[in-house]
């Protein structure tokens, strides 16, 4: 049965009597792994491998809901996707609700259905939880934080990246920061463009068993662009991208050249920048397109020693400065 | 990309050994291509491309800012304006920082949805920019606007402020890339002073980089022929007269006005404002304002910049203590300002 009508109340957050109808009537309805059950303070969790990565992440992103997604979907993406990248696989989770007081409990299920949905579809279970309330306008409806611990299986560093490795992205970027723009409804534009937010599990993992991997990150926020401008500030490398290469959908480009956007600075929420071996690239990009969320992998750039920084090969063959920069138009994409 | 690189491949062949060339573009979303599609380094050396004064936000005149800022702390009033215009700042913070009642738009049209919405309320629609967008506010005034939305107009005019700069010996332009935009209203006969009076060959372009490397090529033919002329190469969009009911429609709203743009100071003849026939519709008049003081934000060169005399990396501030998240100056806040331009690309 939905909870229709019924919104959030102060008591809620209590930890009394509604705080357990809560989590029975709505957490435990749709979350239900054997960790979580018990509902003790903390879960025991069991880990085969003593290498274990932890990554957290809080989510406020505005609208809650978005064509694509929503905040709670994002919520298990963004931080398995973190565990992903780091070469682990993503085991568990923790997942922490701040709620408004008024949000109706309904929209809270449809949040917590896609959490369900997508941690099946990570491969992770969720296994502790909290949720506090507040009053009324002191938060933006729900606020997530997540927690996330996988195990390693391939470790990666920035230390591994050497001059020659090539730059590859799992697909089509700017994605997510468009379909955010567009949902806020502060243009008069119309366009069918959907947030890429999905989990990497299953296109990333193969990729682990490819020696000439080296590293891995996900373009969030700040995009393709912060990533590469960061890469190259701490390695002392440069990097160099070909604009002609790099996946962009059509409408993404239309759309950010009206709104002076440029796609390598807007985030991605289901993508990965992968640094591998000039030599393994073609092998990976071959693997990622078997994969449905790597049908548009390409290989973008490489790595160089001869110039520092990172920076663009445009199209009329100019170049310019890629740089570490929040879309600053855009605040709470994630 | 062959063509591209043809034209490219010209401009070298062009571009005089023993002279500095340069050309300005007066134009945000000009300013935009050019540095996002790296086009200064495959330049001559020689060549210059000056970012000019293409951010109506940038000259925005403190003083309107605040104003608008209090009229938004009004109960009765939702201030309305384009997102960039939001988060200026001045010394008594941006509108987005110190405002209260206060909405970001697209199109005046949205003004008018929100007026017809909150009857109860006085909409302001703090309108500014060049020609492209006092077309649409002229359009909206005749097509009749709902009782309760007032107009603060700080619109600006190309012609003028061009005309000022040519005639500034220390920016020394050799060419002008006309806006595509602004010429579409305007047309390219209001370019032909530049090139009749001035000697100065001025070419309206539009935003693709082939499309402006274009230009600039025309430009550099022209100057090597010695004869200046106005010229197209945005055929499709652009015609000789512009839009004649658009200028019909502008010169019946608003009359020209000797107005100040921020950093620069007053240039006369240089603004629109509503014609007193109008003062009705006019927030200045209806609500009062005066003019506030101007202040200088210190280290901030925007005005000079603006005027085509120094590039952004020339302010000492520039991706130090100015940033797009911590801007000192409007030019790093708009995304036509040449500073925003600047920063994601240089
Ligand atoms: S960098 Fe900032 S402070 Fe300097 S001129 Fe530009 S806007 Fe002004």
């Amino acid at each position: 049965m939905r909870n229709s009508n019924s919104k959030i109340e102060i008591g809620h957050g209590s930890g009394g009597k509604l705080t357990r109808d809560l989590i029975e009537k709505v957490f435990l309805k749709y979350l239900n792994s054997e960790e979580l059950k018990p509902l003790e303070d903390a879960a025991y969790i069991n880990l085969k491998n003593q290498h274990t990565a932890i990554t957290t992440d809080s989510y406020v992103v505005r609208p809650l809901f978005f064509p694509g997604g929503n905040i709670g979907k994002l919520s298990i993406c963004g931080t398995v996707n973190d565990l992903a990248v780091s070469g682990a696989k993503p085991r568990y989770l923790s997942i922490g609700f701040i709620l408004e007081e008024g949000f109706p409990i309904e929209s809270l299920e449809d949040i917590v259905k896609s959490i369900s949905e997508t941690s099946k579809n990570a491969g992770v279970s969720i296994v502790t939880g909290d949720t506090k309330v507040v009053e009324k306008n002191k938060c933006d409806g729900v606020y997530i934080n997540t927690t996330g611990v996988g195990e390693i299986i391939k470790p990666l560093s920035l230390n591994n990246i050497s001059a020659g490795d090539a730059v590859i992205i799992t697909g089509t970027i700017g994605d997510h920061g468009t379909a955010i723009a567009l949902a806020r409804n502060e243009f008069d534009i119309k366009a069918p463009v959907v947030s890429d937010c999905a989990p990497l599990t299953d296109l990333i993992m193969p990729v682990f068993e490819i020696d000439g991997l080296k590293w891995m990150r996900d373009p969030t926020r700040g995009g393709v662009s912060t990533v590469l401008a960061e890469l190259s500030d701490i390695t002392g490398l440069g990097v160099e991208i070909f604009e002609a290469q790099v996946p962009v959908r059509d409408d993404v480009r239309f759309i950010s050249d009206m709104l002076g956007y440029d796609p390598l600075y807007l985030a991605n929420e289901g993508k990965a920048i992968i640094i591998a071996s000039s030599e393994s690239a073609d092998t990976i990009v071959s693997i990622l397109k078997k994969h449905p969320l790597g049908k548009n992998a390409a290989i973008i750039g490489n790595i160089s020693s001869e110039f520092r920084r990172a920076r663009l090969k445009t199209t009329i063959g100019g170049e310019r400065l890629l740089d570490m920069l929040e879309e600053d138009m855009l605040p709470r994409i994630c | 990309m062959d063509k591209v690189k043809g034209i490219i491949k010209l401009i070298h062949s062009l571009v005089p050994d023993n002279k500095n060339i340069r050309i300005m573009n007066v134009c945000g979303s000009h300013e935009h291509t050019i540095a996002f599609s790296g086009m200064r380094s495959l330049m001559p050396e020689n060549l210059e491309i000056i970012p000019g004064p293409g951010c109506p936000v940038c000259v925005c005149p403190e003083s309107d800012i605040i104003n608008a800022i209090n009229l938004s702390k009004r109960e009765d009033v939702i201030l309305v304006t384009y997102g960039d215009m939001l988060r200026v700042p001045t010394q008594k913070g941006s509108i987005r920082t110190e405002g209260k009642n206060f909405r970001m738009i697209t199109s005046p049209f949205e003004a008018i949805n929100i007026a017809k919405s909150n009857t109860d309320r006085k909409i302001i629609f703090f309108s500014i920019g060049f020609e492209t967008t006092t077309a649409p506010t002229a359009g909206i005034l005749e097509m009749g606007v709902p009782e309760n939305l007032f107009i603060l107009s700080s619109h600006r005019l190309t012609p003028t402020i061009m005309e000022i700069l040519v005639k500034d010996a220390e920016i020394g332009i050799d060419g002008f890339i006309a806006p595509g935009h602004v010429s579409a209203i305007v047309g390219t006969n209001a370019w032909n002073v530049f090139s009749e009076k001035y000697g100065i060959p001025t070419v309206v372009a539009g935003f693709e980089a082939g499309n402006l490397l274009l230009g600039i090529l025309e430009i550099l033919r022209q100057l090597k022929n010695g004869k200046a002329e106005t010229s197209n190469v945005y055929k499709g969009v652009v015609k000789p007269e512009g839009n004649m009911q658009a200028q019909k429609l502008m010169d019946k709203y608003f009359e020209v006005a000797n107005v100040n743009w921020r950093g620069i100071g007053y240039i006369p003849g240089s603004g629109l404002e509503l014609r007193e026939k109008y003062s009705w519709k006019d927030a200045r008049i209806v609500f009062e304002l005066e003019e506030v003081k101007e202040t200088k934000i210190p280290g901030c060169i925007c005005g000079t910049i603006v005027l085509g005399k120094a590039y952004p990396s020339a302010c000492k501030l520039f991706r130090k203590a100015c940033t797009p998240k911590t801007p000192k100056g409007p030019c790093m806040v708009s995304m036509e300002g040449s500073c925003n331009i600047w920063y994601k690309t240089l």
